[in-house]
């Protein structure tokens, strides 16, 4: 079922089309890969389904409900969530109180917020650092902490911006376990990531972008075959001349 | 005539503020912060000049590069003590950059008013003037002497400048760095020392157009507060960081300036400008050349 | 002993209680202080300790860096004045309405800076604080400018004036502690942090930036007003910006973000101003350079310095 419903989605920065005509659906309860080059506008369409930028056109519907252009704070308080790829965590507070923050962001009482705090620092492995100051932890309990912060109370969405970049192997598999069991009990994510094992990894489905637009959506493995995304990916390079897909886009 | 005459001046204060605001545009333009202190180089190159002249008995020409000194000097010091944490990555901090830039550019400025009023007096001083001429006639306009050469001189000092960051290396450099910091040092370019590059000319052309401007205002510890708002607001409205922009910005001032205090106010002239900035900022923040910014 | 966390709960009440401390103290120093003289000069530093709270509100928790908190003081004092010059109000009503009518710019500054940040912010709070100077001084008509105009006053007893300070002191405090012993006072600090990251997580940014400034603006809105009920003058230098200068330097050194050190900070730099004073003027030299000292080694402030070690944590 369509949980989230894209059409027609136009976003121009100084006559460049940044988002040209993009539409896809999210649909209940599916990790969807947002994939392609850079510069191919993924991060610009995740800013306007975050409420981090208006469209000049075009609609997003969440079930029935039209959230095209909603301010950032009125998504998250819908259970629109997102994660930055530049790490964002309130670095003046324990990494406690973020959390506990952002359970109150979303309307969780005190009481309940600690209660799920301490699950959750237990879950992400942070209890040797929980009561620092977020701004003393290294990259990737940050990236943890940020985790913590959008699942603290469940989101209906939650956007996930290159959250394995940079990141350490070992943290890159707890994130992606928890990313895992998340995705068990229900949650719906929408992944963008350069990081093609991770994606064919947790993804079922992905949408490829190029300069704008959507070239290819569907199955996984279908769009990582398909044509026109390996081409995005290598542009005119003549090291893919003469076969039909180059390793780094293999698929096992 | 006088809407001539009005835009002559203007024209010739947009040159003088000009060189006073291009400074502000370089730091902001590579560190993404004001210098709430920047009035105080000016005082500073003001005070150097009228002290050497005066109490050193030199000569006003030779005092000029003395206030010039005095002002790279100064800006070499700011940034070297008080900038390079914001930079460099110093641990721990109870500050983010910006905050902590408006703190202590405050704190600095508050320092150099104060030190100033104490160790020289809090009366103003009549500057000596670089030519004795007081008044001559140029075509249809009265100037004097000095307004002529500070002009002039102000003019010489930005077509160098122009030339400086447009052919050198060192300039070259100053614009990689102002572009994109990071990009710039992987690139092999000592980001440090060019942002300190940097201060120095600001705080010498600073310093240099409170030296030529001496002769006219008679500088006091305070004197600093209006070519710093003069600034800011040359700055926001050339669009931050873009010098082209504050050049063009300081000769729109300067010539509104002039047409507002004689047809609409005389004692709101100073209010004028910083309508002027509030208006910017709000409707158009990056100015008539800067570029809008993006995070995320 | 229970072990102490870096909880942003635990921290408020501490701060709260040692600010109590702080103020039971001050209220002590009328019989350690000989004379009207010295009796105003702590009046002046109680008066500073509430212009540093509101400020503090604003920039130490919120993180929106304004440069007006002076010119507030001065439009409160003015409009205080004003009431009472023209129409004869009582300062019954005059005291409010100062706080009423700063509120209210307050807002609309709060609006104006809405999108702007870091010196784009200060800027533009600075060209407000500015015109608002300007505009006051040179309207002779209304406001006799420089000369400033004669207000009504609420007793001649310097002693009970002291005590109205220290309890609009206590006042302020209380509701600034039950703002944000709550969701707001985290959301304060969320905001000052990472406005962004902030909103993203569903926090509404602008309902929290616009409360802070009405909060804000209205404190120094007060306490302007009460000054200009005790000194019985106002003159638009109580909106220079040395005077906000001043204030800045009280919060930075006496640590931001914490209800002690804007109190401390307010009231020790005040007295060390005036002790200074004996040593040939060098006051503000001396706090300019603590300014630039703590912001640079001791972000914390005073108050932070000591908090930690008496909290028993390190920091």
């Amino acid at each position: 079922m369509s949980l989230l419903t894209i059409e027609g989605l136009f976003a121009h920065f100084g006559g460049v089309a940044a988002v040209d005509n993009v539409s896809f659906d999210l649909r209940q309860g599916e990790i969807l890969g947002l994939i392609g080059p850079n510069g191919s506008g993924k991060t610009t369409v995740l800013n306007l389904l975050s409420g981090f930028l208006t469209p000049d056109a075009g609609q997003v519907r969440m079930r029935d409900e039209n959230i095209t252009g909603m301010s950032a704070d009125r998504l998250a308080q819908r259970g629109v969530l997102r994660m930055f790829q530049m790490t964002r965590v309130f670095t003046r507070m324990s990494a406690f109180d973020n959390l506990l923050t952002a359970g109150m962001a979303r309307g969780l009482s005190e009481s309940e917020s600690t209660r799920r705090a301490h699950a959750l620092i237990e879950e992400l492995t942070l209890e040797p650092v929980q009561y620092l100051n977020a701004g003393q932890l290294s990259g990737g309990q940050r990236k943890l902490l940020e985790f913590g912060m959008c699942f603290i109370e469940p989101p209906l969405i939650a956007m996930l911006d290159e959250p394995f970049a940079a990141v350490h192997p070992v943290m890159r598999d707890v994130m992606a376990k928890f990313i895992r069991a998340r995705h068990a009990q229900g949650f719906t994510f929408l992944l963008v990531s350069h990081d093609m094992p991770i994606i064919v990894d947790l993804c079922q489905r992905a949408v490829c972008m190029n300069a704008g637009r959507v070239i290819a959506a569907g199955e996984i493995r279908s769009v990582l075959q398909n044509h026109d995304v390996i081409e995005a990916y290598l542009g005119d390079s003549e090291t893919h001349s003469g076969q039909d897909h180059p390793p780094a886009l293999e698929v096992h | 005539m006088l809407a001539f005459d009005l835009l002559a001046n203007g024209l010739i204060y947009g040159c003088f503020y000009a060189l006073m605001a291009i400074g502000l545009a370089m730091i902001f333009g590579v560190l993404k912060i004001v210098n709430f202190a920047h009035g105080e180089f000016f005082m500073i190159g003001a005070y150097t000049y009228v002290l050497v002249a005066l109490k050193l008995g030199v000569s006003p020409w030779l005092a000029l590069p003395c206030a010039a000194v005095s002002g790279a000097l100064l800006g070499w010091l700011v940034e070297r003590l008080l900038m390079r944490p914001m930079y460099q990555g110093y641990a721990s901090w109870g500050f983010m950059k910006d905050e902590y830039a408006v703190v202590v550019t405050f704190g600095l400025s508050l320092l150099l008013i104060n030190l100033v009023d104490k160790i020289v007096g809090p009366y103003s001083f009549r500057g000596p003037p670089l030519i004795d001429v007081s008044r001559f006639a140029l075509g249809p306009i009265m100037l004097t002497g000095q307004k002529a050469i500070a002009a002039v001189v102000s003019v010489l000092l930005m077509i160098g400048l122009a030339l400086f960051i447009k052919r050198s290396v060192w300039g070259k450099q100053i614009q990689a760095v102002a572009q994109n910091r990071l990009g710039a040092s992987l690139a092999g370019i000592d980001a440090t020392r060019t942002t300190s590059l940097i201060f120095m000319i600001s705080g010498m052309l600073a310093a240099l157009s409170g030296a030529l401007l001496a002769p006219l205002v008679n500088p006091s510890p305070d004197i600093g507060a209006f070519p710093a708002v003069k600034s800011y607001v040359i700055v926001v409205l050339g669009g931050m960081g873009s010098i082209w922009g504050a050049m063009l910005a300081a000769l729109i001032l300067g010539v509104s300036e002039a047409f507002f205090s004689v047809y609409i106010s005389y004692d709101y002239r100073d209010a004028f400008g910083l309508i002027i900035l509030v208006v910017v900022l709000l409707f158009r923040p990056q100015g008539l050349f800067g570029e809008k910014g993006r995070e995320l | 002993m229970k072990p102490i966390h870096n909880l942003w709960q635990e921290r408020l009440r501490f701060d709260m209680r040692a600010a109590l401390v702080i103020i039971a103290l001050i209220g002590l120093l009328p019989a350690v202080v000989y004379g009207p003289y010295a009796l105003g000069i702590i009046l002046v530093s109680v008066y500073f300790a509430i212009l540093a709270l509101g400020w503090n509100l604003l920039a130490g928790y919120t993180g929106q860096f304004s440069l007006a908190p002076a010119a507030f003081a001065m439009i409160g004092a003015y409009t205080t004045a004003l009431l009472d010059h023209y129409w004869q109000v009582p300062l019954a009503l005059g005291i409010p309405a100062a706080i009423v009518v700063t509120a209210l710019f307050g807002l609309m500054l709060g609006k104006l800076v809405l999108n702007l940040s870091g010196p784009y912010l200060s800027l533009t709070t600075l060209a407000f604080a500015e015109i608002a100077r300007v505009v006051i001084g040179n309207s002779h008509e209304f406001t006799r400018g420089d000369q400033g105009m004669h207000v009504a006053t609420l007793t001649d007893n310097r002693l009970a004036y002291y005590y109205i300070f220290l309890f609009a002191l206590v006042v302020v405090l209380a509701c600034i502690y039950w703002l944000l012993k709550g969701k707001l006072g985290r959301f304060m600090m969320a905001v000052r942090d990472d406005p962004v990251g902030a909103e993203s997580r569903g926090i509404n940014v602008v309902r929290i930036k616009m409360i802070a400034f009405c909060i804000s603006c209205s404190i120094c809105g007060l306490a302007g007003s009460l000054y200009g009920t005790f000194s019985q003058l106002v003159s638009p230098e109580l909106g220079l910006l040395q005077q906000t200068g001043l204030i800045l330097s009280m919060v930075v050194i006496g640590g931001m973000g914490s209800l002690s050190g804007a109190i401390l900070g307010g009231v020790l730099i005040y007295l060390g101003s005036e002790w200074l004073r004996g040593f040939g003027d060098i006051q503000m030299i001396v706090f300019a350079l603590l300014v630039i000292v703590f912001a640079r080694y001791i972000p914390g402030g005073l108050w932070g310095m000591v908090a930690a070690r008496l909290q028993g944590r390190r920091s």
